[in-house]
């Protein structure tokens, strides 16, 4: 009997090892992400994951940190010490790694891909003409709106029109609705509001261009536009409370029925499609019919990843990179945490309603305007947000923040 | 003995480790941030370090800037006063509200009341807890809907229907009400952040102060119960200035803490901007506008203030009889 019971261990052992050496002889790569367990793409990143792994015979360890944590460490990581593959957005934060010569780039890898992906996405990850990040997932500003609060108010559909926007928000408010809801605690909500709402007022091509530092702030349709913001803060149409609550609670306040409308971004879709209740998604109507129309919209690709140029096998993480950035941007699409940069080759009938009716408002979009504090590099862009942060709290109006920004940034 | 500490290099031989953790750990990054403070430079792009002298000293110092291409004045959102200015306020609060709160405790305490233990740890436990756990607790006190346990004390109680209007009177800073926005205003976000920074010290010192207490002889004690002291007496005569070398490093401490604090305003309201702190400014320049040459002229002047508080509450504590050795 000990006999057997030594020969199963032995057996078992020699079982251990061999898979042991068959693990080891498998390539491993590392990579980072924000894919946290509460990151609503971490159901995308775990089916990716396995499905790469299997398909190319690799092996990959994640490590995932949160937001503000990550954009912290990877920005003290010296190259040597980044990963195959890491987490970036593009744009300007992506583009200060790629002056860094930290990243590796992918034009060779991307002509086996040039099919799937259409090149127009990778436009904010390109420097220099070269491409340096594989996009994961695109989103978009989305106005959502409670449709069982609305018919309270008496509208059957959301507002389409700024006066019919304006006229709903007074119906609502006469009924104790409070129509919006944004979080003061993190100021990249606040832009959410601001940015089309300038976007609507002086069009997608002027935005642009200022976002890029070609044209000044010194506008005064921006001015007008952001009074109007304020206008509608002293309303009452935004819940007071917001200064100092955070994005999940605004967002969970809205979904329990708190807020009529809640602007925020896209890859919010699938947890607003799931909760109870009549939600639709929609784009903030147009300020100013000369220079903008309902079309133009706030986003694009920016999550993505990026492959390091200290990667002992940079040719490997790079396909590596693409077919994860592939399957992320498939699980993702069919949970609704963003709308897909890829070209879908699979069944897409179980996309969620509110999704596919965010993917069909970006597939006929009429211009599109990168997150200011994405398009623009840090330092402007964090000067930027301050005096967002400045606007929401009614600590300045248009004229002020026009005036800040050229003397800041021109 | 003798003999062995006149080897000199022997002894520079035992102090060499400690040493070298001493000047690389320590000396070393003062210096390199101070090298740093004279340019401007993105570690993130790898830009080359450019000198710009005492360039990045008068734009932390300097409430309005001029526009090189405009030649217009404007206000510098990267102006280091009002931080310093609120590091100050908090040093002065913890200095005289929090410091002589935990010597009252630590006087009742030490005189051995029913329960000294139990007290001792319950006034020491929010030292234990995490800086975030206290950050989100504090969150949720100051939270402004139902949920938050402040507003509805004071709604209870009937206080916010003349409180509230009261204090949107004070704010100056934005033209919206106060509805309980704790955080969400300048003049009331800085009293915020500061109370829970103050609550969650008061242990630490308290058992510092309270160590010293028991330390006072017992002789002591009764000789001046004999003469007749009252416990006021006691204290303010036998106990306060036994236990000064205490006190002057509780102070120390208090206030060199309060120019360096930051973990709890960060957890306590992601946007820094209506309760900034020089740490706070620092952190911001250094990873989120990737001024690392401004970042560290924010680290400079906060390892000089320190040092220049710690040298004058030493002189201000020093004991005026004993002569200098």
């Amino acid at each position: 009997m000990k006999k057997l019971v030594a020969l199963i261990l032995a057996a078992v052992m020699l079982l251990g090892i061999t898979s042991a050496f068959a693990e080891a002889e498998k390539p491993t790569l590392t990579l980072w992400s924000i894919a946290t367990e509460s990151d609503a793409n971490r159901p995308a990143y775990e089916a990716a994951i396995p499905a790469v792994e299997e398909a190319l015979g690799v092996k990959i360890v994640m490590e995932a940190f949160e937001n503000d944590s990550y954009k912290t460490k990877i920005k003290s990581t010296s190259a040597e010490e980044l990963p195959d593959i890491f987490f970036t957005w593009s744009g300007a934060f992506c583009g200060d790694f790629v002056a860094a010569n930290k990243v590796y780039c992918l034009d060779e890898e991307f002509k086996n891909y040039a099919e799937q992906l259409p090149e127009v996405m990778l436009q904010n990850s390109t420097y220099d003409g070269k491409h340096y990040a594989v996009p994961l997932t695109m989103n978009i500003v989305t106005l959502f709106a409670n449709m069982d609060l609305l018919k309270e108010a008496g509208y059957d559909a959301v507002p389409t029109t700024y006066e019919d926007l304006i006229a709903c928000c007074d119906a609502l408010v006469a009924k104790g609705i409070i129509p919006f809801g944004c979080s003061g605690n993190a100021t990249w909500c606040v832009t959410e509001y601001l940015e089309p709402i300038i976007e609507k007022t002086i069009g997608y091509e002027a935005m642009n261009e200022i976002f890029a530092g070609r044209a000044t702030w010194n506008d005064p349709a921006i001015a007008k536009a952001v009074d109007t913001f304020q206008e509608m803060i002293t309303k009452g149409y935004f819940d007071p409370d917001g200064l100092s609550l955070d994005n999940d609670t605004v967002k969970a306040n809205f979904i329990a029925g708190k807020y009529a409308f809640y602007q925020n971004g896209s890859w919010n879709c699938g947890e607003i499609n799931d909760a109870e209740g009549d939600f639709q998604a929609a784009l903030f109507p147009v300020m100013d019919a000369e220079k903008a129309t309902y079309g133009q919209v706030i986003g694009g690709p920016n999550d993505a990843l990026a492959v390091s140029a200290a990667s002992k096998d940079p040719a490997l993480a790079a396909k590596v990179a693409f077919a994860l950035g592939k399957e992320i941007c498939h699980y993702g699409y069919l949970a609704g945490s963003g709308l897909p940069a890829w070209t879908p080759d699979y069944d897409t009938s179980a996309v969620k309603p509110l999704v596919a009716d965010v993917a069909k408002m970006v597939s006929e979009s009429e211009g599109m305007v990168l997150f200011g504090d994405n398009a623009m590099s840090a330092d402007p862009a964090n000067i930027y947000l301050s005096y967002v942060a400045k606007v929401y709290g009614c600590e300045i109006d248009g004229a002020g923040f026009i005036e800040a920004l050229t003397n800041e940034l021109q | 003995m003798k003999r062995t500490l006149s080897y000199k290099l022997n002894i520079f031989l035992f102090l060499l480790p400690a040493l070298i953790l001493f000047v690389g750990i320590l000396i070393a990054p003062i210096i390199m941030s101070a090298f740093y403070s004279f340019h401007e430079f993105n570690l993130v792009a790898n830009t080359d370090m450019e000198y710009v002298g005492l360039e990045n000293y008068k734009i932390l110092f300097s409430s309005m800037l001029t526009n090189a291409n405009t030649g217009k004045i404007y206000a510098n959102s990267m102006y280091l006063g009002d931080a310093l200015t609120h590091s100050l306020i908090l040093a002065a609060l913890s200095t005289f509200i929090q410091l002589p709160l935990a010597l009252i405790i630590a006087l009742k305490l030490s005189k051995g009341i029913w329960g000294e233990r139990a007290y001792l740890s319950i006034y020491f436990m929010p030292v234990l807890i995490s800086t975030v756990i206290i950050g989100r607790l504090w969150m949720n006190i100051y939270d402004p809907g139902p949920a938050g346990l402040l507003n509805a004390g004071l709604r209870a109680l009937g206080i916010d229907k003349w409180l509230f209007p009261a204090i949107s009177n004070a704010i100056t800073s934005s033209k919206l009400p106060f509805t309980g926005q704790w955080t969400g205003f300048r003049e009331t976000a800085l009293i915020a952040a500061f109370i829970p920074i103050l609550w969650q010290y008061v242990g630490y010192h308290m058992l510092l102060m309270y160590a010293g207490i028991k330390g006072v002889p017992a002789d002591l004690l009764e000789a001046a119960q004999l003469d007749g002291c009252k416990e006021g007496q006691v204290n303010r005569y036998i106990i306060i200035p036994y236990i000064k070398p205490i006190l002057k490093v509780c102070v120390i401490f208090a206030v060199t803490g309060s120019l360096k604090s930051f973990d709890l305003i960060y957890a306590l309201m992601k946007d820094t901007s209506r309760a900034e702190l020089p740490s706070t400014l620092m952190y911001k320049l250094l990873f989120l506008h990737n001024r690392y040459g401004l970042g560290s002229t924010v680290a400079v002047v906060l390892i000089v203030l320190c040092f220049l508080f710690a040298v004058l509450i030493s002189f201000a504590f020093r004991d005026k009889g004993a002569k200098v050795a």
